[in-house]
């Protein structure tokens, strides 16, 4: 699914560069669920922005399948996005204006799906996290695991191949952080999706079956509680592989 | 496909987002009124102010004269009768004999020279010309010079200089009775002209010259020692050019004398023009000009810079406080629609950076703003035209009555005012004949003046909207997660 070949991001903050990932390797397979931790400033998010194709690192290969992400324009990227990467994020973005319903819409906007198309897979994304009775409640007006909830269906909605979620739970309480923890789970295992989960909970970290660490821009990978796949190329920290 | 499911939820996130942040919406559409209304406002006041002054120019010449063109005569001999109120002047030489002379003369008017009338026939063959008419303006003046007995040792009467009695005298072309002064005549008593009064003795007379004279239909009035019968009254507009006494304009020339033209068979001293449409009244006013080189050629806008009074200073006040005001308040609406635009953009940098992370172009955000700007711009348009009808309703309710000072003849050279002296000569020149005329400024909205109300309200919108659109285009997708690093 990802390969990463020496991958460095670096930013100018005010008169200094930061660099947040610097010359990093890492191997993604098809369904598997990796979680990265790391202390904040770590380059966590910022690995999770480049698997999401929200931005080109400075240098390095990002493969895929089969396209290098580093390479593409922007345009081929919001295509990227819009087609094969779905979102969660820790705040749950939402936006305030639009219904539960409407929320999960947005993500078939780029889609050019039919009005009947779009009702019929919002309803469904909705009764896969429990929704179908708030469909047209306001997030103002659902519970933090419910609007996250709201964000998991909008970001599965348009069956993407990669969830890539950021502090899914780190704005939830311990019950609803299970609630949510086994919805994931049970959409990864039912959907066969690649999942990128990034926290600071090792717990939750822990579920996976890698667990990558960052630390000032690098990376190590440990195996996770549950058995890896077969066919994950990712598995232990490989001989240069970070 | 989608567009009608894309446009609805388009609408629908357009909506809901102005409603959230209403107040903010409801500011920017009413700076951007305030500032369509006040423009409205100010080109409805302007466009008054045009009215006003062709009411000027039609109270002289005649409603539907688009130009008028006229020619200062040569310089003036002396000996000139004295005038009545300034209002304009005779010249004839004359000398005190030895019994008083009894004077009835009819004379050209404040300055005004005679014009060929085969000026009026080169005129109408000129392009954008739809109809012309010639016309004479002339003073009669009735006056008793005293006999050299009767002057005292300074060459005065005992008494005082003689005052005389003077009417003024328009000849009209009776085939073309609609232009000019007096086309803007409606008969009150007896009837108006006919063809065959062309050489008549017969005059059609002011209602309020014939309530001071006592005349009625039927009445004589003597112009030049000739008596005229009176055949019709006419009540006139308030202005100044209406005349005492309207003659056949053959009979005027006949009986008018210049010093300069002993007889005026075959002259005119005023011609009025109406062009084809307003549009052709510059390249009229032009052809007329290259025509008659000598001849001053007016138009109700060249007529603007003649007019003094309060109807010059209110036209000032909208030209100078009024379109600076304007200007000043919609450059400020732009610029404070365009920050709380931008602002708005940046209290969404998570929303729209969680748009792009979902595949959304930028140019479907842009127009998700810019049309969130446009429906601020509508409104704000609507708004603006209601503030500007309501500014032109109070200009015509609250405006006080204003006054024009115009030149009755204006372009024309100043009129003499003489006094008479025991050598019969003219003693001083005072100031051209002026006449001024009452105008109620209004402000008439016209469907341009919205149009451009609309358009300045929504081009502020747009220029508000480009700046958070440009904002957010320059947003990356990554904003969404940008607090989580």
């Amino acid at each position: 699914m990802y390969t990463l070949t020496d991958i460095s991001k670096t930013y100018r903050k005010g008169q200094h560069r930061v660099t947040a990932l610097d010359g990093l390797n890492l191997s993604i397979a098809a369904g598997e669920w990796l979680a990265i931790q790391g202390r904040t400033g770590s380059g966590k998010t910022t690995l999770l922005q480049l698997l999401g194709a929200l931005d080109h690192p400075s240098s390095g290969v990002i493969n895929f399948d089969g396209r290098d992400l580093a390479r593409l324009t922007e345009a081929d990227l919001v295509d990227v996005r819009a087609s094969s990467i779905g979102f969660v994020f820790q705040t749950f973005n939402l936006i305030p204006t639009l219904s539960a319903r409407e929320n999960v819409e947005v993500a078939l906007i780029p889609q050019g799906l039919s009005a009947a198309q779009r009702r019929t897979r919002v309803a469904e994304a909705l009764a896969s996290v429990g929704l179908a009775d708030r469909a047209s409640h306001l997030p103002a007006e659902l519970s933090g695991g419910q609007q996250q909830r709201v964000g998991i269906a909008r970001a599965l909605v348009k069956a993407p191949s990669v969830l890539l979620a950021d502090e899914p739970t780190g704005n939830l309480d311990v019950d609803t952080r299970d609630e949510i923890m086994a919805l994931l789970e049970a959409l990864w295992r039912d959907r066969g999706l690649t999942l990128v989960l990034v926290t600071h909970d090792t717990a939750i970290a822990r579920r996976a079956q890698r667990v990558a660490t960052m630390d000032d821009g690098h990376l190590s990978v440990a195996p996770g509680e549950r058995p890896q796949p077969g066919h994950a190329t990712g598995g232990r920290s490989q001989p240069g592989q970070q | 496909m989608s567009s009608t499911s894309d446009a609805r939820f388009f609408f629908t996130y357009l909506f809901r987002e102005l409603q959230r942040r209403r107040r903010q919406a409801l500011l920017t559409a009413l700076g951007l009124a305030a500032g369509a209304g006040l423009v409205l406002t100010v080109t409805a006041a302007s466009a008054g102010v045009q009215d006003a002054q062709a009411t000027v120019l039609h109270s002289l010449y005649g409603v539907g004269t688009d130009v008028t063109v006229t020619q200062a005569p040569p310089p003036s001999n002396p000996g000139s009768l004295p005038t009545a109120g300034g209002q304009s002047s005779s010249k004839f030489v004359f000398s005190p004999g030895k019994s008083p002379q009894h004077v009835d003369q009819l004379g050209e008017t404040d300055g005004l020279g005679a014009l060929p009338a085969s000026s009026v026939a080169a005129i109408a063959r000129l392009p954008g010309v739809k109809d012309v008419a010639g016309g004479i303006t002339a003073l009669d003046t009735k006056l008793t010079i005293p006999a050299l007995s009767q002057l005292g040792q300074n060459g005065a009467p005992p008494g005082g200089l003689p005052q005389g009695t003077t009417c003024t005298v328009d000849g009209v072309d009776l085939a073309h009775l609609g232009l000019g002064p007096f086309g803007s005549a409606a008969l009150s008593a007896g009837r108006s002209f006919r063809d065959a009064d062309a050489n008549a003795n017969v005059a059609v007379i002011d209602s309020g010259y014939a309530t001071a004279g006592k005349l009625t239909v039927g009445s004589t009035v003597t112009i030049a020692h000739i008596a005229f019968t009176v055949v019709g009254v006419v009540d006139q507009p308030q202005g100044a050019g209406a005349a005492d006494v309207y003659l056949p304009l053959a009979r005027a020339q006949a009986l008018a004398a210049t010093p300069h033209v002993p007889s005026s068979v075959g002259k005119v001293d005023v011609i009025y023009v109406v062009a084809a449409s307003g549009a052709a009244v510059p390249m009229v006013r032009q052809e007329i000009a290259r025509l008659l080189p000598g001849a001053t050629v007016t138009t109700a806008s060249s007529l603007a810079s003649d007019v003094t009074g309060s109807l010059a200073s209110a036209a000032s006040l909208i030209s100078d406080l009024g379109r600076w005001l304007a200007g000043a308040v919609l450059v400020a609406a732009f610029v404070i629609a365009g920050l709380l635009s931008a602002a708005a953009v940046t209290r969404r940098v998570r929303e729209i950076g969680t748009l792009k992370a979902f595949g959304w172009r930028t140019r479907r955000i842009v127009a998700q703003i810019m049309g969130e700007s446009a429906v601020i711009g509508i409104i704000g348009a609507a708004l603006g035209t209601a503030v500007g009808f309501a500014g032109a309703a109070l200009i015509q309710a609250l405006a006080p009555g204003l006054a024009a000072t115009v030149s009755s003849n204006p372009g024309s050279a100043p009129a003499e005012n003489v006094s008479l002296n025991a050598t019969g000569e003219h003693t001083s020149i005072a100031q051209g004949a002026q006449h001024t005329v009452p105008v109620h400024l209004s402000a008439p909205v016209s469907a341009e003046t919205i149009g451009l109300a609309v358009l300045l309200a929504l081009l502020g919108a747009v220029i508000a909207g480009s700046f958070g659109a440009w904002r957010a285009a320059r947003l990356r997708p990554a904003q969404a997660m940008a607090s989580v690093a």
